[in-house]
């Protein structure tokens, strides 16, 4: 008889457990949700790209050759910016891109493990030797934005920035090869 | 035996413990409502950030991919 008020109560116990793992269940379920939708609905995914380059002859030839780096709108009017992101700088210092356009970020590196992000913006990658990174993005609004090495490089990190103008349609002209540069403005 | 140690009759280990049913019944009655209270708010404030986070941050940044 003594033993029956206890059985009850660990009952009700075992219930709100149950009811407890449901509801966290149905949390999982939406978060997951909410990331599947954003993907599909919205285009918003984490950056995904897999694609070699080799890190030892990266500055000699090829897409990161030094002539080829900054910001280039091609003859289809597609915007793509190279950058080479090394200790403790990245090169170009300051990428100029445009307000309102689909735009394409290429990264590489030849010594360590970088990564950037792009201050107000949902730009976030890591740069791993051996690999090109690639962020597409759309700016929505004009300005000077920090891009920062996010990820510990070495003893200069800290120093390791460049600057991104963000510019209006008036403002981004390119030159007679389709670059773009801070330093026209 | 040296002085400074309790006598086992004063030792909290070796007392017994006077709880009587009725006794237990009213705690284990009131336990999970307040667990549930407890961690559900605090799950609460977590979803809530999230989702402030998600609306008045995330999105306004715009597409990324």
């Amino acid at each position: 008889m003594t033993d029956q008020p206890h059985e009850t109560h660990e009952r009700w116990i075992l219930g709100t457990e149950l009811i407890w793992a449901f509801g966290v269940g149905v949390l999982v379920a939406a978060t997951i949700s909410v990331i599947v939708f954003t993907a599909l609905t919205l285009n918003i995914n984490p950056p995904s790209n897999v694609e070699r380059v080799d890190p030892k002859t990266l500055h000699l030839s090829g897409e990161f050759s030094e002539q080829n780096l900054g910001t280039l709108v091609a003859a289809d009017g597609t915007v793509t910016a190279r950058i080479i992101a090394t200790q403790f700088t990245f090169v170009p210092h300051c990428i100029a891109l445009p307000r309102g356009r689909p735009v394409t970020l290429r990264l590489a590196s030849p010594d360590v493990i970088h990564g950037i992000l792009i201050t107000g913006t949902n730009v976030n990658t890591m740069v791993v030797p051996g690999y090109v990174a690639q962020v597409h993005t759309e700016f929505t609004q004009s300005g000077e934005l920090l891009m920062p090495c996010h990820e510990y490089c070495g003893l200069g990190h800290s120093e390791m920035w460049a600057g991104v103008q963000v510019l209006s349609a008036a403002e981004f002209k390119p030159d007679g090869d389709g670059r773009v540069s801070c330093a026209q403005r | 035996m040296p002085v400074d140690q309790p006598r086992p009759a004063h030792n909290p280990l070796e007392e017994s413990d006077h709880i009587d049913d009725a006794a237990l019944n009213v705690v284990l009655r009131t336990v999970p409502l307040g667990a549930a209270v407890l961690a559900g708010s605090a799950v609460a404030l977590v979803v809530l950030g999230y989702l402030a986070i998600y609306l008045l941050i995330f999105l306004p940044r715009g597409v990324v991919g």
